[in-house]
């Protein structure tokens, strides 16, 4: 078991972690959901689609969960959950492998059930897988192309090229976005054998509770917005704003040496 | 350069298929469907406990219908085949490399002639295991025919340069093949607008790659029938001495 001394000094590192992390969430706002439903709306109008939707993966349960959807039929998409063991968005998440299918609907293969949840029943669909390099994190679905009944070669070559940018939106944010599971992977491997799963969670836990709380609970977090508003600074109004915090950083040591 | 003298005539000209084992590396065939015409032989799973992969007896459902539909491609092309279904996807496995390798090695070690895959691995770590396989059956004259991943990243085993990898074209003739020799694929064969068998019984309609791959796997199983022993690299000359597109 872990010394007490040790335990605090890690949680006191892990918070310190668990802070960035959340700062460089909070200034990157919701980069990664607003670059997701351009992704689909640029599809539905592209292909001239029913719907388009991306869904991604994510554990506890294990699960795939449509994040944005776009196209006169996609709205009912939003919060859908699938297993990825059923299903053609499972298929394509399970294998990596995309494929498209004409009518759907009346094949038995198709869920029409999870169909029915959206209020939407596509004839056709094609799905691509999104793909990092570790594997498959979610797919990226089309339904129903108006004026033809199935996707072409090239609408799938289009799909992966959608899929890839997708893909790079997430990757670019995960980090800030899966803090709690960066910590729990990272604490296992460091603990080894001397912490059993439940102490990981529970250290875990520790480090990351009330990161996520109201921006405007403190005066830190008022700054950081602050930041997060100078992002489309220029390079002149940025190197000014550095004069300023240099000049405030300053003045605050002095005061901090007289008191 | 032509190729003289190896016509498709001289090639498959008669062959069934009788006597050639083609295994499906996918969800698993279901059995009894009818447009598998009862060629299913055998049908095993990889189960994964604690990253340990072994092989055991399925019971022939298929989860998705995508092996089933791969399955229906080839019996249609090649009726005397038999069928091995090798489920390397299900509820705990949901595509893990490690589960594709060991369903892979299983049937390269059972010398099942011909195998069919529709994954494939981005894993580094598995890059030397694939690399190892694909050169046992390479050795073994077993022919892995896989369908090639529509996105520019790298994949195993399908790029390794002894599986024939395939791509789907539109031309609706299940043996219209085009042999490229610039990676990362090498044959073209029909995928788009398929109509193929599904799960429970059904049937579909679909579009992928993985629906090209086995009208390649279906000629080579034609082939290896009438012309016992060839290895996979002479199996690859009259493939592509039999293209649609002569050089």
């Amino acid at each position: 078991m872990v010394a007490d001394d040790d335990l605090t000094a890690a949680l006191t590192a892990l918070r310190a972690v668990g802070r960035r992390s959340s700062v460089a969430r909070t200034l990157q706002g919701d980069v990664e959901q607003r670059l997701l439903q351009s992704i689909v709306e640029a599809t539905a109008s592209l292909f001239d689609a029913e719907a388009s939707s991306i869904a991604l993966h994510e554990t506890d349960p294990d699960r795939l969960e449509f994040r944005v959807a776009a196209g006169a039929q996609g709205a009912g998409a939003v919060g859908l959950v699938v297993k990825p063991t059923e299903g053609i968005a499972g298929y394509v998440f399970s294998t990596g492998q995309g494929l498209s299918m004409t009518d759907v609907a009346s094949d038995p293969r198709f869920d029409l059930e999870a169909a029915e949840r959206t209020g939407y029943v596509p004839r056709s669909i094609a799905c691509v897988p999104l793909l990092d390099d570790e594997g498959t994190i979610g797919v990226l679905q089309v339904l129903d192309k108006r004026g033809s009944p199935s996707f072409s070669l090239r609408d799938m070559e289009l799909l992966a090229i959608f899929a890839r940018q997708a893909t790079t939106a997430i990757t670019a944010t995960r980090v800030q976005r899966d803090t709690v599971r960066l910590l729990r992977e990272v604490l296992g491997q460091i603990a080894d054998e001397s912490m059993t799963d439940e102490q990981v969670e529970s250290v875990v836990s520790k480090a990351t509770e009330g990161l996520d709380d109201d921006p405007d609970a403190g005066p830190f977090w008022q700054l950081v917005d602050h930041v997060a508003l100078m992002r489309g600074l220029g390079e002149r109004d940025l190197n000014l704003i550095g004069e300023i915090l240099e000049v405030v950083a300053r003045h605050a040591q002095r005061a901090r040496r007289r008191a | 350069m032509r190729l003289r003298g190896i016509s498709r005539d001289w090639a498959w000209g008669g062959s069934t298929g009788a006597g050639i084992r083609v295994g499906i590396i996918d969800s698993g065939l279901e059995a009894d469907h009818p447009r598998l015409a009862g060629r299913v032989v055998e049908s095993v799973a990889v189960e994964l406990e604690d990253d340990e992969a072994e092989v055991v007896p399925d019971d022939g459902k298929d989860l998705y219908g995508h092996a089933t539909a791969c399955g229906g491609i080839i019996v249609e092309m090649a009726p005397d085949v038999e069928l091995v279904s090798i489920r390397v996807l299900g509820a705990d496995l949901r595509g893990k490399g490690a589960a594709f390798a060991a369903g892979l090695e299983w049937a390269i070690d059972q010398g099942i002639d011909v195998l069919n895959l529709s994954l494939s691995s981005k894993s580094e770590t598995l890059f030397p295991v694939f690399h190892d396989l694909v050169d046992r059956a390479y050795f073994k004259r077993v022919v892995l025919v896989s369908a090639a991943n529509n996105v520019p990243a790298a994949s195993y085993p399908s790029l390794f340069s002894s599986v024939l990898s395939v791509a789907a074209h539109g031309e609706p003739d299940p043996l219209r093949l085009y042999y490229n020799p610039a990676p990362p694929v090498e044959f073209g064969a029909w995928g788009v607008d398929v109509p193929m068998a599904w799960k429970d019984g059904g049937s579909t309609v679909a579009t992928g790659n993985s629906f090209a791959a086995p009208h390649v796997a279906a000629m080579v199983a034609l082939i290896l029938s009438k012309h016992r022993g060839l290895t996979p690299f002479e199996v690859k000359a009259v493939l592509a001495a039999v293209a649609d597109n002569p050089r």
